[in-house]
């Protein structure tokens, strides 16, 4: 592994501690940001470039700047708002997520313990993608032939929201 | 990483930085020259000869002035904006190949900073990247007319990012990749893109100068209106480097369409022959023929980069200022349409051609 995952990891953990432990909205959306192109960078150093490509442009460069535009819009002047302390759902919220927490890595542990033996590497080692002409090649191929169908539907679902969220804002400004 | 690969990429990033960087108080001059040529002014002439020092003792004026920062702003973000704003066009320069290739001490050195197979959505990443400068400055410094400018800015940008997607799209349709480089060997060998797809150009030709805010979608800065919209708080170099972060994306903007349609670095006309020349004159073989090559490619590049520069300049002073619902009608209502059946006929027209 190189010194650079390891100062991306690094700098990301720190920045994914202070996204929880802040209490300023704009600084825990930023730190997000930070999380999220600090991971494109790990991708992008292990030699998956469209990924860490589509990490910054589908998440750091869309969802995040929906984020904070709306953090922006609705508190324009009290950036820090009253924060009231409710010990019952903080205790419930850590419960949960420790929870989900455990039965995950369980459920990892486990599958790795018991199925050690019988992982077989799949056909698209890196130089045979390498040799079909790149990554993001054998993935627009994929995605408009094999998996055409469910590429079509999503898509529908997509503008099924779109559709569904024009209706909604329309309702409220008429 | 081997020591002969980490120099080249080292050399090649300051390469790029330094002359990006370099170019930028030229680009100032010229645009105040230009300017005042157009409106019939004499413009700045007194600082060395025609000027020409002028954007130095503007520097030098920027540095000596007061680090100014509003009582009520948010420090840490209000220092954090123009950095952002600087650093994304830089990153976006990376994957712009600017020469096919040199031979440096028997290795070829590919001239282009990143090699990436996905590299034009790379650039559509940074170019996304553009809009946190703007919010944040705007927000940060605790001003009506500066998060006025935000909001306005960020939502042209974010509106007319379509637009450049789309035409962007139907580029990639007709070279099949997404490699700047293999893009440009398909102009090589065909024709330049905007012969194959002139209203793709134009549609990210416009598209280009709202995501850039330069006039006539300068609204985000909106002077008569906003005063001076998201960087209205910002004094001395911190201003400054707003200024320079308009012209880099300037210049990454105006890099971006050459390669995609206008040949990028391939040779302008008539230059090939000045490349056989050289090599036959100075009796180079052919690893000095690659070089000379890779010179007069850089050469070209930056030829057609200092043309959109002009166009830049030209355009801001001959068109006026869109009012705001001028500016969504023409993105949404015009752009986007367009470009959307601009895709399907190139789409319909490759399937012909390839068949």
């Amino acid at each position: 592994m190189s010194p650079v995952i390891v100062i991306l990891s690094v700098i990301s953990a720190v920045l994914a501690l202070t996204m929880l432990f802040t209490r300023n909205a704009i600084t825990s959306a930023i730190c997000l940001l930070g999380v999220l192109i600090m991971t494109a960078g790990i991708y992008g150093l292990i030699g998956e470039h469209l990924i860490a490509t589509i990490q910054l442009v589908v998440y750091a460069g869309a969802i995040m700047v929906l984020f904070i535009f709306s953090i922006m819009l609705l508190n324009l002047n009290t950036e820090e708002r009253d924060y009231k302390d409710h010990p019952g759902a903080f205790a419930g919220a850590v419960a949960l997520g420790l929870g989900v927490f455990g039965f995950l890595a369980y459920a990892l542990t486990e599958h790795f313990r018991s199925h050690r033996g019988d992982v077989v590497p799949g056909p698209f080692t890196s130089e045979y993608v390498a040799s079909l002409g790149g990554n993001s090649k054998v993935l627009a191929h994929s995605l408009f032939t094999q998996y055409y169908v469910s590429f079509e539907v999503i898509s529908l679902a997509l503008l099924i929201a779109v559709v569904a969220a024009v209706v909604l804002a329309k309702r409220k400004f008429d | 990483m081997e020591y002969f690969d980490f120099l080249q990429l080292i050399a090649k990033i300051l390469l790029v930085v330094g002359v990006c960087l370099g170019v930028v108080p030229v680009t100032v001059w010229f645009e105040r020259r230009g300017a005042a040529w157009m409106q019939g002014r004499v413009g700045p002439n007194r600082v060395g000869p025609f000027g020409l020092l002028q954007p130095l003792a503007d520097v030098l004026k920027f540095i000596h002035k007061e680090d100014f920062v509003p009582k009520n702003a948010n420090k840490f973000y209000y220092y954090l904006a123009p950095l952002i704003a600087l650093i994304a066009p830089l990153c976006a320069l990376s994957v712009i190949p600017f020469g096919d290739k040199a031979i440096v001490g028997g290795r070829e050195v590919v001239l282009q900073i990143a090699q990436m197979d996905s590299g034009v959505i790379f650039i559509l990443a940074f170019a996304g990247l553009e809009v946190y400068p703007l919010i944040l400055a705007g927000w940060a410094s605790k001003n009506k007319y500066s998060v006025l400018g935000a909001l306005r800015g960020s939502s042209q940008i974010v509106s007319y990012e379509i637009s450049m997607g789309l035409s962007l799209l139907s580029m990639l349709i007709v070279y099949g990749s997404f490699n700047p480089h293999e893009m440009v060997s398909w102009q090589v060998e065909h024709f330049w893109g905007a012969v194959v797809n002139p209203f793709g150009a134009l549609v990210f030709l416009i598209s280009i100068f709202a995501e850039t805010n330069r006039l006539p979608f300068d609204l985000p800065e909106g002077e008569s209106e906003i005063v001076a919209g998201y960087h209205l708080e910002y004094g001395a170099m911190k201003f400054a480097l707003f200024f320079m972060a308009e012209y880099i994306a300037m210049i990454m903007a105006s890099a971006l369409i050459s390669t995609l349609f206008f040949g990028g670095y391939s040779l302008l006309p008539g230059m090939d022959f000045l490349v056989s020349f050289i090599a036959s004159f100075f009796g180079f073989g052919s690893v000095g023929t690659t070089n000379v090559t890779a010179v007069f490619q850089f050469v070209s590049l930056a030829s057609k980069v200092a043309f959109f520069m002009f166009l830049f300049v030209w355009i801001r002073w001959t068109l006026p200022r869109f009012r705001f619902d001028q500016l969504m009608d023409l993105g949404w209502k015009i752009l986007f349409p367009l470009s959307l059946i601009n895709l399907v006929v190139v789409t319909l027209g490759v399937y012909y051609f390839n068949r």
